[in-house]
């Protein structure tokens, strides 16, 4: 079979350190993150933290930015998929499953991101209004959980079953990305209750969240990074180290 | 193209795929269940079903129901001319058949129309939800009747093609559509 | 194309014996393991979805869209633990989506159609999670959150929430229709013809939901006999279907490129590649 076409890959792969570094930069501006706003704010409260003059202007940049990047991680998410399409499968459902996972999370982020810019767009709104806005936005933000579970877990089963000599990913990998899904599963949680680890300034569904989802960036970057090096090095080679896949 | 499996056990068959009869079944017993709930809701407001039954034109009715039975009898034809060989009337059926359905798709939008314009709609009253919703699934019905037809005509063109079980498969399908509409005529225009 | 390995010298058929230990040697052995796999996920989605919806947070079947404010308050007041833990419980398992629709979506590539029914058929339903499940649970959610809320606002999620759920068939509608047309130009035999049918059932249903976004009250409101119960039962009994021919098809998958064999007793045959491999270059 023909060697696949690569060309670009690496490209794509490091507009990833890009996408993290623009990403931590708004998540740092948002004040709705630096300390995670609580959910037992009254109203009143909600609406005056968006008319303060300080949070207005780094609310919509840092949410503006969010929006042109939050997509992103996509095309990481297409290498992935790309890396599991070359393990020693029977049929191609990984891949397709992992494919019907990638825009899952970026979608809803999307929302949560636009709750966030309407609530600021009119900060004079009844606070009422704003608080709605608020919650929708926190309550999606957190809750975006299921497609990165999703991914995880499919990846780590795509892992197992990759019966050959030199597996795309290492073992470690598959079990990195079970306790990442773990590590998210509670935040979905978070209407249980506005105050505690489960709200959504809450130890589990914000820090514990977010630093699982940070880190499976940061190693998966690293992992799919490696994979991909290895793999040009492999093509290069000729003789039996060729990829038959 | 086709089964020879199915072909070579004829002896006692339905004409067409069996599958057909199947999804005629289920279609006729999810309409059994409209009409279900139709007669219930008429029998709790029997003055207001009655009332509004009157404003429709009878006569509209049944030109519709009478070209339907045409477009019927010219597919019937069909699938005989075609199981005779005899491609070329086949083919002017099929396309008879569907002159007989625009015909059909005309008066129906015509009386909306009117019946929109008089004032009573889709929303108007209970009656009228009936109405435009058994006339308008029925609609689409017609409107995947075309694409049938066009399934139908394109066996009859060529040569290669003339699977006589999908030609009857196509005809039962129509024939569906038309049973369907006379139960629907039946209900919202004559029974009163 | 994911690599096609000679299995291993392995026992032709499962040992017998207690549970755990045949599910350990499909899990290691079995050729059709990923198939299983998704086809197991399947049934526990919608098993634990079934259960969600309608004991857990009791949000199926509908509330009446006549409810005034009052009983729409009271709606989400005495919800307001059973819809955070049972959408919580949705939002974990969400990802099984992916893996349905990715065994769907192989089931058309096993077909004799162009590739692009498979991927299209992906692209949408994978689209249709968000609007048509995610978005109204969170509005739920939100429902419940605060019950000193504007009721006027609550109401707004109320709304929002149950016309998401019958409003967005028309992604299911299309997708149906895809599915349909697949199967029926089908030469590889994977489903039998009556099942494409059945696909048109659904979406017909789909259509017939549409007129809840009209109405607040009757058959075809969003809680309304044909809008919700009918078309509960078409949907019940397709989804029934289709997880029953999809284990149909997995059964006599024999990964080659031709017409799949038909389903005999002895299950778990051997694939005869050669055979496959010469009706499929016929």
């Amino acid at each position: 079979m023909a060697q696949r076409r690569t060309d670009g890959e690496v490209i794509l792969l490091w507009t990833l350190p890009v996408t993290v570094i623009i990403w931590i930069a708004s998540f740092l501006l948002f004040p709705g993150f630096n300390p995670p706003m609580s959910p037992t704010m009254s109203a009143e409260q909600v609406a005056a933290f968006y008319r303060d003059p300080a949070h207005v202007p780094e609310i919509r940049y840092s949410m503006i930015v969010f929006n042109w990047f939050g997509v992103s991680l996509i095309p990481i998410l297409a290498l992935i998929v790309l890396q599991v399409r070359r393990m020693a499968h029977r049929t191609p459902i990984f891949s397709y499953a992992l494919l019907g996972c990638a825009a899952g999370s970026p979608a809803l982020f999307l929302v949560a991101n636009v709750c966030w810019l309407l609530a600021a767009f009119r900060p004079e709104r009844s606070p009422e209004l704003t608080q709605l806005f608020n919650d929708f936005g926190w309550i999606t933000f957190t809750i975006l959980v299921p497609f990165l579970i999703g991914q995880s877990v499919i990846l780590a089963l795509a892992i197992y079953l990759d019966d050959q000599p030199r597996p795309v990913f290492g073992r470690w990998v598959a079990y990195f990305n079970l306790l990442v899904a773990a590590a998210l599963a509670p935040a979905a949680f978070v209407g249980v209750s506005l105050s505690g680890p489960l709200a959504w300034d809450g130890v589990l569904s914000f820090w514990l969240k977010n630093i699982a989802i940070a880190v499976w960036i940061v190693v998966m970057g690293v992992a799919v990074g490696q994979a991909i090096y290895r793999e040009r090095a492999e093509n290069r080679e000729p003789g039996d180290e060729l990829v038959s896949a | 193209m086709s089964d020879l499996a199915e072909t070579t056990k004829r002896g006692r068959s339905v004409p067409g795929q069996p599958d057909m009869w199947a999804f005629v079944l289920f279609e006729t017993l999810v309409f059994t269940a409209y009409f279900g709930f139709y007669l219930f809701s008429r029998a709790r407001s029997p003055e207001l079903f009655l009332h509004a039954q009157a404003q429709l034109d009878l006569r509209i009715g049944v030109v519709n129901t009478l070209v339907l039975l045409l477009s019927s009898w010219s597919v019937a034809r069909c699938v005989q001319s075609a199981r005779a060989g005899a491609y070329g009337p086949a083919l002017r059926d099929a396309f008879l058949t569907a002159l007989f359905a625009v015909v059909f798709l005309g008066v129906k939008m015509f009386e909306w129309a009117r019946l929109s314009h008089e004032g009573n709609g889709f929303d108007s009253n209970d009656f009228f939800t009936y109405y435009f919703f058994l006339t308008g699934i029925h609609f689409v019905h017609l409107l995947i009747g075309f694409v049938v037809l066009g399934v139908l005509v394109y066996q009859l063109r060529g040569p290669k093609m003339r699977d006589q079980k999908l030609v009857e498969t196509c005809a039962t399908y129509w024939h569906t559509v038309d049973f369907l509409w006379v139960l629907i005529f039946a209900l919202l225009y004559v029974v009163r | 194309m994911s690599e096609v390995i000679t299995p291993a010298a392995s026992p032709a058929a499962p040992p017998s014996g207690p549970l755990h230990q045949r599910i350990a040697w499909h899990w290691r052995h079995n050729p059709k393991r990923e198939l299983w796999l998704a086809w197991w996920a399947l049934v526990v989605f919608y098993s634990l979805f079934w259960l969600m919806f309608f004991v857990i947070t009791r949000v199926q079947p509908p509330p009446r869209p006549t409810a005034d404010l009052a009983a729409q308050v009271h709606f989400f007041h005495v919800r307001h633990l059973g819809i955070p833990v049972g959408f919580a419980v949705i939002f974990c398992i969400g990802g099984m989506i992916a893996t349905n629709n990715a065994l769907i979506a192989y089931s058309m590539r096993r077909m004799s159609v162009s590739p692009a029914f498979a991927y299209s058929y992906l692209i949408m339903y994978s689209l249709s999670a968000i609007p048509g499940l995610l978005l109204l649970c969170i509005a739920l959610i939100v429902g419940t959150l605060r019950p000193e809320r504007d009721p006027e606002a609550i109401s707004w999620l109320y709304d929002f929430a149950f016309l998401s759920f019958d409003g967005t068939m028309g992604v299911f509608l299309i997708g149906s229709l895809i599915w349909m047309l697949a199967i029926l130009l089908d030469k590889n035999r994977v489903f039998p013809k009556w099942f494409g049918y059945l696909n048109l059932c659904n979406g017909l249903t789909e259509v017939v939901v549409a007129p809840c976004w009209i109405f607040r009250r009757g058959v075809l409101a969003w809680n309304g006999q044909i809008a919700w119960w009918l078309d509960m039962v078409v949907f019940g009994v397709y989804t029934g279907a289709f997880i029953y021919m999809l284990r149909s098809m997995i059964l006599r998958e024999d990964f080659g490129t031709g017409p799949l064999p038909e389903l005999k007793p002895d299950l778990e045959r051997k694939p005869k590649a050669g055979r496959s491999n010469a009706e499929a270059a016929a």
